[in-house]
């Protein structure tokens, strides 16, 4: 639209109003529509005059440095949001991750498959290619060897219960405290006390990772602690959990027994 | 998924919402629900599982006509570069090693070329 809009253009039907809301049906509402359009696109063009000033417009001619310096600051803030969504997006999975261990180790209360699912943690989650895992038996007077995954070495291999000797382990089992290694008297990368009730129920001992992962990273650690509390419990409400199961079924042999007799 | 670990099943599940999942445990159990759906869109394997591994699932897919256009995403902790190039050449559009990261699988799948396009 321009300013010289002329009257000729305005239609003069009632039948036909123009774009707008006010309907021409005379000359006189005409004329009044034209004035109202008049203002309107002088409005318009101080608006235009007004974003050209804020765009870096200085009396006509267009100033590059500005353009460029608002193009930089725009590319600056993609790069900020595009780095933001990826640690967002990071995050993401990290707490997928945590959410799906702790969903699959209370998912069972059967004491062999939460095993097995803290064995698919350490070497699907974690990366861990060689590990044992001890848990206290169930009298509480020592470790057992439930687990070994992988061709650890012989110590390991020949033993049924755990009764000390590997400086890292004996230190975790006793204060409960997550130990990371190798040391001189472990040849442990990590040892994971499992601990429900300020009680040390047993641990993972994870001796190698996988030949692609050399080292443990940071979302490790968040796994290694999640195990150390909820793989306990899970383990310790399976165990609960089979021996009421077990009583129950002898008191209902003894039931019907009785009941025979 | 063609995949032996249960938490990992569950792992795509919340990881892949709010796509519709079919679920096989071994390679057999795979071929059969392809029997029964052939019309999936992409494929995700293991490699070490039992009754069938998951190379030998991937050559019987990549060798039935109607199956060998869907693309296969191998995700195991066989992670050596043998092992990568076994599962390429035996037709998988892409290898990941597990331990894997959400968007690791995400920007995968997303350069997938569709079953359609695919060789």
């Amino acid at each position: 639209m321009s300013q010289d809009t002329n009257i000729t253009d305005l239609p003069r039907s009632a039948d036909a109003p123009p774009d707008g809301d006010v309907p021409v049906r005379n000359e006189r509402d005409a004329m009044a529509t034209l004035r109202r359009a008049q203002q309107l696109v002088s409005d318009a063009h101080a608006a235009i005059e007004e974003a050209s000033r804020a765009f870096g417009r200085d009396g006509g001619a267009v100033s590059a440095s500005g353009v460029q310096a608002r193009l930089a600051a725009s590319e600056t803030e993609r790069q900020e949001l595009t780095g933001r969504l990826a640690e967002v997006e990071h995050q993401v999975g990290r707490l997928m991750t945590l959410y799906v261990a702790t969903y699959q180790l209370h998912s069972t209360l059967d004491p062999v498959e939460v095993q097995s699912t803290i064995a698919e943690i350490a070497l699907n989650l974690i990366g861990a290619e060689q590990f044992v895992l001890l848990l206290m038996d169930e009298e509480g007077k020592g470790y057992e060897v439930r687990l070994i995954q992988g061709g650890t070495d012989t110590r390991w291999q020949q033993t049924e219960r755990y009764t000390g000797g590997d400086s890292l382990v004996d230190a975790a089992l006793s204060d409960g405290g997550l130990r990371f290694g190798p040391s001189e008297e472990s040849p442990a990368l990590a040892v994971v006390p499992l601990r429900v009730q300020d009680v040390t129920v047993g641990a993972l001992v994870i001796l190698k990772l996988l030949d692609h992962k050399p080292a443990f990273v940071k979302e490790d650690h968040d796994l290694l602690d999640l195990l150390g509390a909820h793989a306990a419990s899970a383990v310790f409400a399976s165990r609960v959990y089979s021996k009421t199961a077990r009583k129950l079924r002898t008191l209902e042999s003894l039931i019907r027994l009785v009941n025979k007799g | 998924m063609v995949e032996d670990s249960k938490l990992i099943h569950k792992m795509y599940e919340v990881m892949l919402r709010p796509n519709t999942l079919l679920s096989a445990f071994n390679g057999r159990e795979g071929l059969d629900k392809l029997g029964q759906s052939p019309d999936v869109d992409l494929i995700i394997l293991d490699i070490n599982m039992p009754k069938m591994t998951g190379l030998e699932f991937l050559a019987q897919v990549k060798s039935n006509p109607a199956l060998a256009k869907i693309p296969v995403i191998i995700v195991s902790t066989d992670g050596k570069e043998e092992d990568v190039a076994r599962g390429l050449q035996g037709g998988a559009a892409a290898y990941l090693r597990k331990p894997f990261q959400r968007e690791d699988l995400l920007r995968i799948i997303n350069h997938i070329e569709p079953k359609q396009s695919a060789a």
